[in-house]
This record gives C-alpha cells, structure tokens and sequence, in this order.
C-alpha cells in the first residue's frame, strides 16, 4: 500500500460521508405569519425549539406533515431532528404588537388591547397623569373621557 | 280607525322619528384604533453607535384618521424622527417608517429608555372643541448597558401548575455584565400563602456569556390543594446572587386537550382527525369524548364532527378519533371550537383552521411536546468531530505502520 491509496481511500471516505450527511440532514419548510408559525417536514419528525440560543429549556414539537402554533413575541431559535442527526440552528424573531381600541357603545367607553402583549394604559387628563391600567391582550376595561396611552409591559 | 287630529298626529310622528333616532344613537358604536410594532426595540450600548430603527403604525379598524408623532423619555435626544405626521385613509391597514438613533459615547451602566409614542388626532365635533377619549401607542428603544463585573436580570415562569402534574419551573437569566459568567443556577423555595415552607427545589446549571441568556428548570410533582403560594427564588451566579419573590396559583385540571393530529389530508375526502387527552386525575373517567364544531364566515356552524366514546384510566393519554367529511367544504381560514366532554363537566378550546386542498393546519391546540430524551439526535458537529477522530485514528495508525515498514526495510539493507 503506498501514500497515494491511502490519502485517496480517505477522500473517498469523506465524500461518502458528505453524501450520507447530504440525504439524512434533517430539513423543514419554515413559514412565519404574524405570530403564526409553520413547520412542514420534508424529512424531519422533531422541531426543536428554544428562546435560549443555547437550547435549554427546550420544547421537542412532533410534526409528522405539517405544524402550525402561535408563539408570543420574542426571539426564537429552532432546528429540525429526524432522530439520526439534528440539524444546524435557525432563528427568527415575532416582533411585539401594541394595540389600542376604545368601543364607545350604549353611552359606556370600553378600551380593549387588540395587540398581543400586556400593555401599561397611562391615562392623562388636560396633560395630567390620572392612573393607568394593565390590560392582557384580548381584555378590555370600562373607561372614560381622557388620554389613553399603552406601551409594552413584559 | 279613530280619527286623529292633524296636529297631534305630526306630534305622534315627531315623537317616533325622535324615539328612532335616540334608539339609533344608544346602538352607534365610535371606535378609536390603533397599533404599533414592534412595541420595543432592544439594542445592547456600543459606544457612538449609530442605527434607524423601523417600526409601523397600524391603522387596525381601515378608517380615516390622522396620527401625530412625539418622542419622550430619558433618550429623547438621541432619537430623531424622519416623519412627524401620517394621514391614513380606510384603504390603509399599516404604514412603515422609521426613526434614527445616536447613542452618547458614555452611559451609565443599565437599562437607558426612550419613547416613539403615534398619538391618534382626535375628531373635532361640530363647535369645533374636541371631546371623548383618544389612544396613543408607544414603540419603546431599550439600550441595555453592561454592568462592569458580572450581573443578571431574572425572571420567573410557572408552567402546568395543576393539581396531580408535575410543574415546571422556568427561571430566564439574562447576563447584563461585561463578564461571562461560569455557572449559573437556582434554588426555588415554594411557601403556601400562610408563609409555611413546602418544598425547596434546585434548577440545572449553565454557563452564561456575557449579554447572553439561558433558562434554568426544575421540576415539582405539586401534590397541594389548589390555591396561591409563593416562590422565593436565589440566583446565584459565581460566587454572587440574587433573590426575589413570585407570587403564582395551583389550579384543577382534570382533562387536558393534549394535540390534534391530522395525516394524508385530502379537501373532499374523510379527514382522521387524531385528538390527544391526558387525564390528568387520579380515577378513570368515562363517557368521553371529542366535538369539534367549524363554523363559516357567517358564525354558523357548518361541521359538527363528534368522536367516539372512551374511557380513560387515570393519569394517562388517549387518543379520540373523529372523522370529518369535508365534501363541499371550501380552502380557507375557519374558526373552530373543539370541546372534550366527560361525565358532566367539559374541556374547551378554540380553533383556526387552515384548509387547503392537501392540508389541514390546526392552530390553537397545544402541540404535542415530548421530553427532551425522546427526540433529537445528534448535532452536526459532534458528527463532525467523530469524523475529524476517526480520521486522526486512522492517520495515526498509517503512521505508526508506516514507520515500521521503514524501520524494517532499513534493517534488511
């Protein structure tokens, strides 16, 4: 057996290597919409998914065809498992929505936060700070005549 | 008929017209809309750093209104606004703009705030005074200043904190110092509302870079009644910590709609609708099962699909299966409602479904989850590295060969 055999019996190694890696690397269709996520497999049955860029506290989601869930906002990283090898990690990112809504109906004023995180309400009178009101997303709140201000609370 | 005289019949007819009206009026519902996103841009502090920062103004009810931008906060004069004002017309739902930030070359260690607040112009009534309520949003610049030394910002989550489960305790550490950090962990002490201590649990550990961020866990099989308790938790990180209290509840949960499993989806055909419940009680229930309702765009309800009746012995999964005939059911976005009766009481969730011609995505149900040791794999690098040791091994051992064969034929020269 001389040099050249051997350095060329390690190429071919290393290329039937890729070429496994290339078939069994696992691979999801990834589609964002709102806070809406989809996970389509290709050749994957696990999304690993993490707020963490080091995956603690991960959550393991089966998807046998196709995955749809709402996250909350926040920054995300995922990769895709098919039980052999996991693949490299993904990020994205469901940017906050802060949302006002003030109903006035049957002479009542009801104000609703149709965003989806908490929001801190300030309500000012002619510029004067009155109080505020901590509204979840999907509440609302009997109010009345003022200035209404919501910013993000979490 | 009787005979009514003219002018006590316009008097009738006002009054009507009047009655009409204010019942008209009591019905009229004025809406006042509107959104902002993101609703906060972090940035960690660079010294000078400069950056436009893109945010959007969501006209949420389509209707013609006036918006006015202001900036306030402790950063107020690092922001600088490129529009001032928008007009939106029904058509449209949102417009984008952005602001541009310059930070100092030197802050205070911490957390530096500043404010892009879009103020809805109130409608002026007919004397021209204006009345009612009005809404702002705020989209919020968090400049994050690193400690010098090693600090961190925790938090904590309570998961499935259900009667007969096993909850999860989250704690998120954020390191907010210029140093990293070797091993950060917790000890969670859990008190009833009496002050009585019940359990102290202790977290994982990890490592922790500095600016970036971790979750530790822990695990507590909550066999107490129901109710509010507290959780003391202590940080430590390094030699240092820090501690804080969190107040969360123990609630009843008997049946717990796990997932919804749908395979080989075809628009027209019978769906196999797989429905995943865990009971979560410590006796067999019975008489269970699943109804899904669909509704159209008009709120009817134009599937009603029920499963089969089960029994599910106590604290474990079991699968309901429904079948649906979507025959003559259109592709699109329907709400849904999907309840999981047993003896007389029922479980409850709502739904989005998304119908295509060769898929059925479910959202709103919880997807099934499974332990970190049931899935997974191997990472790529560490496939990686046992290729790069392989081929070490091998290399080594056509050395060491090599070397021999040398040796071996200078001998027999």
């Amino acid at each position: 057996m001389n040099h050249k055999i051997f350095i060329i019996g390690q190429l071919i190694f290393l290329i039937l290597i890729g070429i496994a890696i290339f078939f069994i690397y696992p691979r999801v269709q990834f589609n964002l919409d709102g806070n809406n996520v989809n996970f389509k497999s290709i050749n994957a049955n696990v999304v690993i998914l993490s707020a963490n860029p080091d995956f603690s506290n991960p959550r393991f989601v089966d998807i046998n065809d196709s995955v749809s869930f709402n996250l909350k906002p926040g920054k995300y990283y995922w990769k895709a498992s098919n039980g052999v090898i996991e693949s490299f990690s993904n990020e994205f990112n469901i940017d906050s929505e802060v949302g006002l809504e003030i109903i006035e109906k049957n002479d009542k004023k009801i104000l609703q936060n149709v965003g989806n995180v908490r929001v801190n309400v300030t309500k000012t009178t002619e510029g004067r700070f009155v109080g505020h009101i901590i509204l979840e997303p999907d509440t609302g709140e009997e109010v009345e005549d003022g200035e209404y201000t919501g910013r993000q609370n979490e | 008929m009787e005979n009514i005289p003219g002018g006590r019949m316009s008097k009738i007819k006002i009054y009507t017209i009047l009655s009409f009206l204010s019942v008209i009026i009591l019905f009229i519902s004025t809406v006042h809309a509107l959104g902002i996103t993101p609703g906060r841009t972090t940035v960690n502090f660079e010294q000078g750093l400069e950056r436009t920062i893109p945010f959007s103004v969501l006209n949420n009810e389509h209707k013609k209104i006036g918006v006015i931008f202001m900036i306030q906060g402790e950063l107020n004069r690092t922001i600088t606004l490129f529009d001032n004002n928008v007009e939106f017309l029904p058509s449209e739902e949102s417009k984008s703009f952005s602001y541009k930030v310059k930070l100092a070359d030197k802050l205070e260690p911490g957390l530096h705030t500043g404010e892009v607040v879009a103020f809805e112009l109130p409608q002026a009534n007919a004397e021209g005074t204006y009345i009612g309520a009005t809404v702002a949003v705020i989209s919020q610049l968090h400049v994050y200043v690193p400690y010098p030394g090693k600090y961190v910002d925790v938090d904590l989550m309570v998961l499935d904190a259900q009667q007969n489960t096993t909850a999860t305790f989250i704690v998120p550490v954020t390191s907010r110092g210029k140093l990293g950090i070797k091993e950060v962990r917790a000890i969670i002490d859990i008190y009833s509302a009496l002050n009585e201590k019940i359990k102290t649990i202790e977290t994982d550990y990890a490592p922790l870079d500095p600016g970036g961020r971790t979750e530790l866990s822990a695990k507590w099989p909550v066999n107490v009644p129901s109710g509010n308790y507290f959780a003391k938790v202590t940080v430590f990180y390094d030699g240092e910590s820090r501690s804080f209290e969190k107040q969360f509840g123990v609630g009843v949960n008997i049946l717990s709609i796990e997932s919804i499993l749908v395979n080989d989806f075809t628009l027209g055909e019978i769906a196999k609708l797989q429905i995943l419940v865990e009971n979560r009680w410590s006796a067999e229930l019975q008489n269970v099962f699943a109804n899904l309702l669909v509704y159209n765009q008009e709120d009817q309800v134009m599937a009603d699909v029920k499963s089969s009746t089960e029994r599910i012995p106590s604290l474990s999964r079991k699968e309901l299966i429904a079948y649906w005939d979507t025959a003559g059911v259109q592709e699109g976005e329907y709400d849904g409602r999907l309840v999981v009766k047993y003896d007389e009481k029922s479980a409850e969730k709502n739904l989005l479904l998304k119908i295509r011609s060769d898929s059925l995505d479910i959202t709103g149900v919880g997807y099934a989850i499974r332990g970190k040791g049931a899935g997974g794999g191997i990472s790529l690098t560490a496939v990686l590295l046992i290729l790069v040791i392989i081929l070490l091994i091998v290399n080594l051992a056509w050395f060491v060969f090599f070397r021999r064969f040398i040796g071996r034929n200078k001998k027999a020269k």
